[in-house]
């Protein structure tokens, strides 16, 4: 064990030296070594493991640090139990699992406790929006919208490489139950606009299953694409490209191939006009869940409170969580205001795309000359 | 950088090891410091990765965040630090004096005080963000922590506020303190690697100070400090690791990480008690007790209001106490210059180079010198002193002298190499002056335009009087439950 | 002239320059070493790396993460928290929401398309635009074009454009990094000013891209933006001094060695092959101006700081130090002053004076400690 982490410690030291001097091979060569070395010393902790209690993660040096006093023990085990936990945190964990979460979280925490990771809390509670914006911004989550794809896949801690964690790596099962292109529909048609991968995320994990990760919608368009020329109009709906007033698809944007063309247009105004429209889309589904007696998600809260926060007027003295009723009026007002002009841009480009592109092209963008020089590229 | 530091400098590089500044030690080194070397992840505002912390050199607690961006961890983490750090200093709450004062109250001051020691002026402002981040959370309400978690906070914030206090020894960075007592011979900015600093003050048998300094700046050898983690380190080591985690959050995976992070805290520790060491085999400067104490009052008081309830510091000073805290600072500064160069030769020679100082032989003295007719005839001794110093005084300068501190001086006349003084302050009120009080002829002495006066404290109004113009009367501080739901993410 | 330059650099095409390099530009304007390797645009990195000196610098993965996922939260839904805080601080008013994302159209055509919105919201004083996010931007600099691709947003309000810089280091309690502050009002001069020349070149008047430049930071401890004027004005005046100091390189490379290049003689793999030490030789004749600040700032900074060494200069310790000693060059000529080896040349009695009275003041106060064996 003592030879093989001096082993790492080389091993990642000639790394970086390689890395250094920029020589490639050498630290890939080196890296897969390193690998090696360390998968090899992880079998060897983990049967170690078995053998000893679980710690803290504040253990001592010389591994005979003080017990964390009963009361902060009282309080850890409080805060992995669903009594204390607050509902926002829980939030990702209740939504649409069709679990009380109650039921759910008292195994995690023995089992994050078992395996020795750090405190229970978090991988009970999902760390709410801890991760939001600070994390990985390549597979999409985080940021104002922030889902917690990541987290989703984090709540399953303890549990993905024991038998009894079925139903607790939700994160990817459920995704598997629903085809990404139905989860996005699902997003989409209820937003009514064009929106970009991470709001997609976002109002699926706020409204519906959740666990939909950005990262998996990259070569949806494409695929989406290659059917419909495979086979126009086989399927019921195809997800496809908002266009510029150009008429070339527009970046990142998602859109309904159902929706009317003016709808798929985005002019410089669009943005913001879908933005309040999906405001107000939100708002609206919250006061439809409080209307039928149903709590809307933490997630649906945070995510109706931080597009609020963007609307003038939707959070009269700042009081959170906003007002649905308030969010509909301010985005209705201030929609007033872009919505002539936008709606006027829209329909001018989308008489020139009836005109002038084919279907394939009506749905998934003219193929600019810049896109041809982008895929020479 | 006066010259004489400058020449300090110079000659560290001709001899290769750092040369000293002082003659004695100007800080308070305790018995019993607490040394916490913490590191941040790249890129968040405040989120610890880990500390290495604990008052035995041969056993530190290492701390680790397993995945930094989690909010609940690091929590957890805040909880773990305060069950290091409140013990560690409540403890000294225990063994108190009574302090009897002229004019007021006796007061218990406790007997001794923590010292939290950090390895670099960073990691002290490390530690001010961790407690501003930590001291407004609450144990009820929308995000729940541990009950010590504020508590730690407000510690937290107490110290990085005292580092900042001239001539506190409640909180140590170790490479401002190494760099008061040693000039290296590189520039200021590569002393704040604490390694190379270490390297030029005490380097391994056989090596020059530059050679060491320069194996301190690869981080395969010797990783940073802190808080900031090396950038190659981040990318090959830690990365991997936390991804690990995220994937599975198994013992192992927790154990990897911890693993990475001691290799990077470790020399760290090792160096800042080494610094210790170093500072403590200095003798301390006279006036480096009564610093002391003051840094001691300042801990009792502020147990005190902790245990009695008060509120979190507030996020900002009003105007008023921020001026007043200006004027303390400033007060406080020009104190501990003057006491420094009282308690130091090498410091004061600084003021002779400058001509604030001078330093000589006396060459003759008129002891029973008088001023001033009947009653109000005064005792005011002429001495003359012969010196090579370039002084630049005006008649009629205020003069100290740390040979004789009750006294106080003035200028009469400087001609050629002689100075000739009065002594004002200081003489009593009889006919000739008491034996010792002014210098024999042939006595060797030092006066100095620099006093550690407790000149009175600027003129401000009670902050319940602030002027519309600053502000009008803050609203008294009461943290909001904005304050302890602010994310913390 | 571009001859000549080109001739320094070797047959490679020139380094364009980022807006981070551009502002490191001023950052040393002294350096006739830098200026001349950045004018002829030679990969300073790949140089310093190839005579044994790498440089200094890394950006962790964490740092790099963070600062794409803010700026994407900013971005967001046609920059919906951006507009938040132009209008808390600028007053933005409702109606100027128009997004503009110039990357909708292929990289080549990025700063036609550039200047063909710019040119229109200009001319126009209607609602031709506010926000234009992913702009290319274009600066001449020393005769070669670089193009800047800022994560900023230009933005219009009565006629005039501001710089969006965003930043993800904190503002905490109302206060962040100075030094992290003053590196961003660098940067985002450095926009301002390929805005202007682009405004000039189209015929209107420069002076319409403001000096103030907004600045978007998270706020405390969470990621909620918050946005502050910055006023670049003076950054944009060192930096036009600097430029215009490289556009008049020329004097430098004229006193320069015919024969004289930093070709890194690279093979077909792009493995540079001239010996280390000959380039070496090259780097060391342009004088350089080394100062410790060099480090956080330039790739040659060890390359000069070991040069420095070996010719034992007072740059060494800094500025505070070389100040102190009023233009002595070396440390041994120094201490022979301090230690009565050397006569002082003109101009050079009183620094003389003080640093050998300095000497006699250190032996009178350390005599005693030397016999303990002080350090």
């Amino acid at each position: 064990m003592d030879a093989l982490e001096r082993r790492i410690d080389e091993l990642r030291a000639e790394v970086r030296r390689a890395v250094r001097v920029r020589d490639a091979a050498l630290a890939r060569a080196l890296r897969a070594e390193l690998r090696r070395a360390e998968r090899d010393w992880d079998a060897t902790v983990s049967e170690e493991a078995l053998d000893t209690p679980a710690t803290v993660p504040g253990d001592v040096l010389d591994a005979s640090g003080p017990a964390p006093d009963a009361a902060s023990a009282a309080f850890r085990a409080a805060l992995g139990g669903p009594a204390t936990v607050p509902a926002h945190a829980l939030g990702t964990a209740s939504i649409g699992s069709g679990q009380v979460p109650g039921a759910l979280l008292p195994g995690e925490t023995a089992g994050a406790l078992r395996s020795g990771v750090a405190s229970p809390s978090a991988g009970a509670s999902g760390s709410s929006e801890s991760a939001s914006g600070s994390s990985e911004s390549a597979s999409g989550s985080g940021g104002l919208l922030s889902s917690s794809s990541r987290r989703a896949g984090g709540q399953a801690y303890g549990g993905r490489r024991r038998s009894g964690g079925a139903e607790r790596a939700e994160g990817g099962s459920r995704a598997g139950l629903v085809p990404v292109r139905e989860q996005v529909h699902q997003a989409l048609a209820m937003l009514g606009a064009p929106a970009a991968g991470r709001m997609i995320v976002a109002v699926h994990e706020a409204f519906f299953a959740g666990g939909l990760r950005a990262g998996r919608m990259t070569s949806l368009r494409r695929d989406e694409e290659r059917s419909f020329r495979a086979a126009p109009y086989a399927r019921p709906y195809y997800l496809c490209a908002a266009l510029t007033e150009r008429l070339s698809p527009a970046r990142g944007l998602y859109a309904v191939s159902t929706w009317p063309l003016d709808r798929r247009i985005v002019t410089p105004l669009s943005p913001r006009v879908d933005f309040l429209t999906a405001a107000r889309r939100v708002a609206e589904r919250i006061q439809l869940l409080t209307g039928r007696g149903e709590e809307p998600s933490a997630a649906a809260v945070r995510l109706l409170a931080r597009m609020a926060r963007n609307i003038p007027g939707a959070m009269p003295g700042d009081v959170l969580p906003p007002d649905p009723a308030d969010v509909i009026r301010a985005a209705a007002a201030e929609l007033e205001v872009h919505l002539p002009a936008d709606a006027a841009g829209r329909a001018s480009a989308a008489r020139r795309a009836a005109r002038q592109l084919a279907d394939v092209e009506c749905l998934f963008g003219a193929a600019t000359l810049s896109d041809a020089a982008r895929k020479g590229a | 950088m006066s010259a004489l530091a400058a020449l300090a400098r110079l000659r560290a590089v001709r001899e290769g090891r750092a040369q000293r500044l002082t003659t004695v030690r100007h800080c308070h080194v305790s018995d019993r410091p607490m040394v916490f070397v913490p590191f941040q992840l790249a890129g968040e505002a405040a989120a610890p990765l880990a500390a290495m912390v604990g008052t035995d050199p041969g056993s530190p607690r290492l701390l680790v965040v397993p995945q930094p961006r989690d909010r609940d961890l690091r929590f957890a983490f805040a909880a773990e630090l305060a069950e290091v750090v409140l013990p560690y200093v409540e403890g000294f709450g225990k063994v108190t004096e009574t302090v009897e004062r002229r004019n007021a109250d006796p007061y218990e001051r406790c007997l001794d005080a923590p010292q939290l020691v950090l390895p670099n002026r960073q990691g002290v402002a490390f530690t001010g963000l961790l407690g501003r981040s930590t001291r407004f959370r609450r144990p009820d309400g929308p995000f729940p922590v541990h009950p010590s978690v504020p508590v730690l906070g407000r510690w937290l914030t107490f110290f990085a506020e005292r580092a900042s206090y001239p001539g506190s020894s409640l909180t140590l960075a170790a490479t401002d303190a190494l760099a008061m007592h040693w000039a290296s011979g590189q520039s200021d900015l590569e002393d704040a690697n604490l390694a190379a600093l270490m390297g030029w003050i005490d380097p391994p048998p056989g090596r020059t100070g530059l050679q060491a300094a320069e194996e301190a700046e690869d981080p395969l050898l010797w990783p940073p400090a802190g808080p900031a983690t090396d950038p190659g380190f981040d990318n090959e080591v830690l990365a991997p690791a936390i991804e690990a985690y995220a994937e599975a959050p198994t013992a192992a995976a927790v154990e990897r990480i911890r693993q990475a992070v001691r290799s990077q805290a470790e020399p760290a520790w090792r160096l800042t008690w080494r610094a210790l060491e170093l500072l403590r085999a200095l003798p301390a400067g006279g006036s480096v007790a009564q610093r002391w104490d003051y840094d001691r009052g300042a801990f009792t008081d502020f147990l005190t209001r902790t245990a009695e309830g008060a509120p979190p510091q507030a996020r900002r000073d009003g105007a008023v106490s921020a001026a007043a805290r200006l004027a303390r600072m400033e007060r406080a500064r020009a104190s501990f210059d003057a006491q420094r160069a009282y308690d130091d030769p090498l410091v004061m020679a600084e003021y002779r180079l400058t001509g604030e100082a001078f330093a000589g032989n006396v060459v003759a003295t008129e002891p029973e010198h008088t001023e001033g007719e009947g009653r109000s005839r005064k005792l005011r001794p002429l001495v003359t002193v012969a010196t090579a110093d370039p002084v630049r005084l005006a008649p009629g300068t205020t003069l100290g002298t740390p040979d004789r501190r009750g006294q106080e001086a003035e200028v009469v006349e400087v001609e050629g190499g002689t100075v000739t003084i009065k002594i004002t302050k200081g003489m009593g009120r009889g006919k000739t002056p008491a034996p010792g009080a002014v210098p024999e002829v042939g006595e060797r002495v030092c006066y100095t335009s620099v006093t550690d006066d407790f000149q009175a404290a600027a003129a401000l109004p009670e902050p319940e009087m602030t002027p519309w113009t600053h502000g009008g009367p803050p609203p008294e501080y009461v943290p909001t439950d904005e304050d302890a739901g602010e994310e913390w993410s | 002239m571009k001859d000549r330059l080109d001739a320094l650099r070797g047959p490679v095409p020139p380094l364009a320059h980022d807006a981070r390099a551009i502002a490191a530009l001023a950052a040393n304007p002294g350096c006739a070493r830098r200026a001349v390797l950045d004018a002829a645009g030679v990969d300073k990195e790949l140089t310093a790396r190839h005579v044994g000196f790498p440089a200094p610098f890394g950006r962790s993965r964490f740092a790099i993460t963070r600062g794409d996922a803010f700026e994407a939260q900013v971005k967001e839904s046609g920059c919906a928290e951006l507009l938040r805080l132009l209008r808390e601080v600028l007053h933005l008013p409702i109606p100027e929401v128009a997004y503009h994302d110039v990357s909708d159209v292929g990289a080549h055509l990025r700063h036609s398309h550039t200047r063909r919105l710019i040119d229109r919201a200009a001319r126009d004083d209607g609602d031709a635009g506010t926000f234009y996010d992913h702009p290319l931007f274009a600066l001449e600099i020393a005769g070669h074009t670089s193009y800047l691709e800022p994560d900023v947003i230009a933005f219009r309000l009565g006629g005039r454009f501001h710089v969006v810089e965003i930043k993800s280091f904190p503002v905490i309690d109302g206060q962040a990094d100075p030094v992290k502050v003053a590196a961003a009002a660098r940067q985002a001069a450095v926009y301002v000013l390929a805005l202007r020349e682009l405004l000039r070149e189209l015929g209107h008047d420069p002076m319409r891209a403001s000096h103030e430049v907004v600045l978007v930071c998270p706020e405390n401890f969470a990621n909620k933006p918050v946005a502050a004027l910055l006023d670049v004005r003076r950054e944009l005046a060192v930096l036009r001094r600097q430029l215009a100091r490289m556009a008049r390189v020329e004097d430098l490379v004229a006193s320069l060695p015919e024969e004289l290049t930093f070709d890194l003689a690279r093979d077909a793999s792009g493995i540079p092959t001239r010996p280390a030490a000959e380039l070496a030789d090259a780097l060391g004749a342009v004088a350089a101006r080394y100062a410790p600040e060099c480090m956080s700032a330039c790739d040659l900074c060890f390359f000069c700081r070991d040069e420095a060494r070996a010719c034992g200069s007072t740059d060494l310790l800094g500025r505070h130090v070389r100040d102190q000693l009023g233009g002595v060059a070396t440390v041994s000529e120094a201490l022979a002053l301090a230690e009565g080896a050397r006569e002082p040349a003109d101009g050079q009695d009183e620094i003389a004076r003080l640093l050998r009275y300095a000497g006699e003041l250190r032996a009178e106060c350390l005599e005693g400690l030397e016999l303990e064996g002080a350090r």
